[in-house]
């Protein structure tokens, strides 16, 4: 059996169903999520594109268990996020969900490596060496461990970041618009490296991102406008990704 | 550009509360003092102005213990205008308790209580004597302290020791008189009051009528004090006053230093609010403003800050001064607490000015920090992390300072003779030495989270290292915060190191200078003991030995001085020259008295004496009046007798024989001092006791006020960590984001604290320490050292965990702050 045909058979990692987000109330209510349906693969790169406003970040929020749906059900693997408590999402987060955000995804304080391993030691979890040299030999930071985030530049940053989110082996990575602080060049090594993790480490990513050409890295494209799921693409290239766009705004 | 500053204000609102309740708490504890003093004085004046309306003009004696002869007061009686002139006495007649001792330490003061306009006597309950020779009144706290009610029958003793009775007809309220407030006060006719204290003259004459001053001042002749009725009036309540003066200047010590740290606090949430606001700055500056205008806001913002601030803490010191004086008047204290509580203009004027201004003052240096914000700044994403470099200007200012500081010190102790001069000196040096921690600071913040993280590192896992890394991430912050607790914290150690040593001093001292068990002596420390007691108490096998010390006043070498002998084994501290074969026509002297007449040993000194005229005597020992218990000028036994005759006992020190139980020498001793009401007995413990509970005291009221200084220095932790956690909202969104649960996160906030609170306390622990032992030994010659290890660790762990109660708000917002709303932001 190949790897992608194990992965065909899992089941998903992450499921929505019927998630619905309302902010605010009377005059103010905004409906940023309208019942949405979705699934995604293990061991697959998703895409998550819309309009800006269309709800994208608040999407990936619900899914993650940085913020509680109004209604609907979310599932990370077999765990339902729904009614948990604080601390079990915290653990929950902590065991299973890996981050890369836009901009601001390392403390400061700590080197290139201790970022690294935070969500290790936050979990008091060994690393796994094997992995962790793998991940440093791919990311290409090995001459950069010992550096603090302001001695690095916006795509070394966003480097390590990604570094961190594999490290604890996580069920699912989330992030949102990794790129969108970097320069296309620093871009396309950070979405290479996350497409190469899912091939090789059989890694699940969602990722969110305005840019098609960012979206075509990954294996799917879900398309999302005004807080609901609209159409998805496979096999996405940044040409169709363009034209779903158009057609979507259009 | 004073909207934006307004607009600041506003948006920074909670972030400047707690800075102005540093300033209000300053503030308040100043306005409170002012308003307290002004009442109490306020107090004074209300009781001596009703007296004042009686006496028209008052004639007093040029000296404090002068009298004015019965001639002076016919002469006055015959001036025209004068409808009435009385003579007041006032001069000592023990009262006896019921136990047939003198009551209180000192002998009560005996009052004439006069008749008809001129009597100032203030009855609470009963009458007064009126003109019953029999009777007699009593101020209420010795009435109160011996037991006795109107219609006891009570006894007072009379120059020649002589008992008489009355019946005590009435209470009296000595009102402002400190003194008789001290010696308590029994009041006769004025017949009487002569007879049982042999006056020789009245202590003041009041005037009623119409004549002037000038007048009576003409009849007196010129060797007497004459005043008007206000006059008079003022110079009681001034006189009252000065206790509670020097009581306001001490306590404004302590607000100064309040205030000291409340200036630290501002300074560092303006520095704060300056760095976090850098882009917004820039901003300012990119469309425009120029640098002035930039200071200008924050200048303006701190004023505003200020003056609200400081308005509230008037209000506090209000508050605060009504309940001390309620809490007074609860306790009975001998002060007037019924004046009106007000705030004087000047005390409003005070508090505005001493708010306002250390507000200002504190926010310059960070308002002139922002205008060094170059416009650029807007353009840059993330505020840098302002890095702190060591540089060499302030390496230097630093050694120099702690030169300086170390160097004056040193001075003070080892080069100056002990005394206020080298006390000065090393406080000096003190104020030197802080000023190179201060400048210091941040250098040593760093290497110090690290030594006291060392085990929140390993006991609290990755809160802990975090923790850690964020107490030394920015240096000059965490050092003015903790330098504000160092201040509280090293006064409060210096103060129990300089209690503890002083005690174990005077223990040790008071073991060689009372190497006695008990003391035997007259209220007035004058010669009353009957040498019958010391040759009783001799016999008496309970008892080791009995030594004897005689005193009259003579004039030795042209000056008044105690002269006196002694006999019995009394060790006499010799420090130059022999006593051995001590006899006639020698004497010895004590250091001080030796320099007051200018001798020198080896010298010869003429002496007055009663019965032998003038006699030379030569000067063979010279004594340490610090140790020495023998009188200042001390001559042998047998030339004393010669001298002056035979002069009873004026003190007999006893020591217990081996394996008496204290109890049964005490009995012994007390039995043969009964008799003689005036003789008083203590023992050495007692003495200790009361000393004990003195320093005891002394340490409570200090610590008490030097706590206002530590509770704003909380602030201070309190106020910096909510501004840090308001700057790391993000960070802690995304710690929260990769699974730190919210107790965690507390957790690391809290260990900051911690850290934070630990390396101000240790700072201040051990500046506190090495200058309690410099002023001690600046202060007392000789002077034993000790620092009280659990109280000073006590004081560690509280301020640890003093920091860690400031964390608890800010650590709570952090923990609630929602993460995806936090990861929004900035
Ligand atoms: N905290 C909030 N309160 C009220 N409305 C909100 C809040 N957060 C998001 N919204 C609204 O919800 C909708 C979806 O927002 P969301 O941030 O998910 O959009 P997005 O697709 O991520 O946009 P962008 O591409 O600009 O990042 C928007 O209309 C937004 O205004
Ligand atoms: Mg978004």
């Amino acid at each position: 059996m190949t790897l992608i045909e194990t992965r065909r058979q899992a089941p998903p990692a992450v499921v929505a169903t019927d998630l619905t987000k309302v902010y605010g109330q009377g005059d103010a209510e905004v409906h940023a999520l309208r019942a949405v349906n979705v699934s995604f693969a293990t061991g697959a790169f998703t895409a998550i594109m819309g309009p800006s406003g269309s709800g994208k970040s608040t999407l990936m929020h619900c899914l993650a268990g940085l913020d509680t749906a109004t209604s609907g059900t979310v599932h990370i693997g077999d765990v339902e996020l729904t009614g948990l408590s604080d601390r079990q999402l915290t653990l929950l987060r902590r065991e299973r969900i890996g981050f890369i955000f836009q901009a601001f995804n390392l403390l400061p304080t700590l080197t290139a490596e201790q970022n690294i391993r935070l969500p290790l030691d936050i979990a008091a979890r060994q690393a796994d060496e094997v992995l962790f040299d793998r991940v440093i030999e791919t990311v290409g930071l090995r001459d950069r461990l010992a550096h603090r985030p302001t001695e690095l530049s916006g795509g070394q940053q966003q480097r390590v970041a990604v570094a961190r989110a594999l490290i604890s082996k996580p069920q699912v990575i989330f992030a949102d618009e990794p790129t969108g602080n970097l320069d296309s060049r620093s871009g396309a090594e950070v979405l290479s490296f996350l497409r190469a993790s899912v091939r090789e480490l059989g890694q699940t990513i969602v990722m969110v991102t305005h840019d098609p050409v960012a979206a075509s890295y990954a294996d799917r494209v879900v398309f999302l406008r005004d807080g609901e799921l609209v159409t998805e693409l496979a096999a996405p290239t940044p040409q169709s990704v363009l034209d779903t766009l158009v057609r979507l705004e259009a | 550009m004073l909207r934006t500053a307004l607009a600041g204000l506003r948006a920074h609102r909670l972030r400047l509360l707690l800075t102005s309740l540093a300033i209000m708490l300053g503030v308040g504890f100043i306005a409170g003092t002012f308003v307290l003093n002004d009442t109490v004085q306020a107090g004074f004046a209300q009781r001596v102005t009703a007296d004042a309306g009686k006496v028209g003009v008052a004639v007093l004696p040029a000296k404090a213990e002068g009298t004015i002869p019965r001639e002076v007061l016919e002469r006055v009686r015959a001036l025209p205008g004068v409808t009435d002139a009385q003579g007041l006495i006032r001069a000592s007649a023990p009262v006896l308790g019921k136990d047939g001792k003198a009551a209180g330490n000192l002998p009560t003061t005996a009052l004439s209580i006069v008749r008809g306009p001129l009597d100032r006597t203030d009855v609470v309950s009963g009458t007064g004597p009126g003109t019953d020779d029999g009777a007699a009144v009593l101020d209420e706290n010795t009435a109160k302290a011996q037991g006795f009610r109107i219609g006891d029958t009570i006894t007072v003793l009379d120059p020649g020791q002589g008992r008489h009775s009355f019946r005590l007809v009435g209470l009296i309220d000595t009102g402002v008189d400190q003194m008789l407030a001290y010696t308590g006060a029994v009041g006769f006719t004025p017949a009487v009051a002569q007879r049982m204290t042999g006056a020789k003259g009245f202590a003041e004459i009041d005037v009623a009528g119409t004549v002037t001053k000038q007048a009576v001042a003409a009849a007196t002749g010129g060797s007497y004090k004459v005043k008007t009725g206000a006059e008079l009036a003022d110079d009681l309540a001034r006189a009252a006053g000065v206790e509670t003066k020097m009581f306001t200047l001490g306590l404004l010590m302590f607000g100064v230093v309040a205030m000291m740290v409340a200036a630290l606090v501002i300074y560092n949430t303006f520095n704060i609010l300056v760095a976090q606001r850098t882009r917004e700055m820039a901003l300012l500056r990119c469309i425009g403003a120029t640098r002035g205008q930039v200071f200008g806001s924050i200048v303006l913002e701190s004023a505003a800050v200020g003056l609200l601030a400081s308005v509230l803490g008037l209000l506090i010191g209000y508050g605060l001064a009504a309940l001390t004086l309620t809490v007074l008047a609860a306790f009975d204290a001998p002060l007037p607490t019924d004046a009106g509580v007000s705030l004087t203009p000047v005390t409003i004027g005070i508090g505005l000015a001493v708010g306002l201004a250390v507000t200002v003052c504190a926010a310059l240096l960070p308002a002139r920090s922002a205008t060094r914000v170059p416009p650029i700044a807007a353009l840059r994403s993330q505020p840098e992390e302002r890095t702190f470099r060591a540089g060499l200007v302030r390496a230097g200012f630093a050694a120099l300072f702690l030169v300086a500081g170390l160097g004056t010190t040193g001075a003070g102790v080892f080069v100056l003779e002990p005394g206020e001069a080298s006390l000065f000196v090393v406080m000096a040096g003190g104020a030197l030495t802080f000023l190179a921690v201060l400048i210091l600071g941040p250098v040593l913040v760093r290497p110090l989270s690290a030594v006291v993280g060392w085990v929140p590192r390993r006991l609290f896992g990755v809160p802990g290292r975090l923790a850690v890394d964020n107490s030394g991430r920015n240096p000059r912050r965490a050092a003015t915060t903790t330098v504000a607790l160092t201040i509280g914290v090293t006064l409060m150690t210096l103060i129990t190191v300089v209690t503890a040593s002083t005690r174990l001093t005077m223990t040790v001292k008071l073991d060689e200078q009372f190497p006695v068990d008990y003391l035997l002596a007259g209220q007035e420390r004058d010669s009353v003991i009957p040498r019958s007691v010391a040759e009783e108490l001799r016999g008496r096998p309970e008892l080791a030995s009995v030594a004897q010390i005689r005193e009259v006043e003579a004039t030795v070498a042209g000056k008044r001085a105690d002269v006196g002998t002694y006999s019995g084994g009394i060790e006499p501290y010799v420090t130059a020259g022999s006593m051995k074969a001590f006899g006639a026509g020698q004497v010895a002297l004590d250091d001080v008295t030796a320099e007051r007449l200018g001798a020198r040993l080896g010298d010869t000194v003429t002496m007055r004496t009663r019965h032998a005229g003038t006699v030379a005597l030569k000067v063979v020992a010279l004594l340490d009046g610090n140790q020495s218990s023998l009188p200042p000028v001390t001559v042998a036994e047998q030339a004393f007798e010669s001298y002056f005759g035979a002069v009873p006992d004026s003190r007999v020190m006893v020591t217990i024989a081996d394996g008496v139980p204290p109890e049964r020498a005490r009995a012994v001793v007390d039995a043969a001092a009964a008799p003689y009401p005036t003789v008083q007995v203590s023992s050495s413990t007692e003495v200790r006791g009361q000393f004990d509970e003195t320093l005891d005291m002394m340490l409570m009221i200090i610590t008490g006020l030097l706590g206002l200084a530590i509770l704003i220095s909380l602030l201070g932790i309190a106020n910096t960590l909510s501004l840090s956690v308001h700057e790391r909202t993000r960070e802690s969104a995304l710690l929260r984001a990769l699974g730190l649960t919210r107790p965690q996160l507390r957790r690391m906030l809290s260990v900051e604290a911690l850290i934070l609170g630990l390396i101000g306390a240790l700072v201040g622990v051990v500046l506190g320490v090495v200058f309690g032992w410099a002023a001690m030994r600046a202060m007392v010659d000789g002077a034993l050292f000790t620092a009280p290890v659990a109280q000073i660790v006590l004081f560690v762990v509280l301020s640890g965990v003093a920091g860690v109660l400031a964390a608890v708000l800010p650590a709570r917002r952090a923990a609630r702050a929602s993460i995806v709303g936090s990861l929004a932001t900035g």
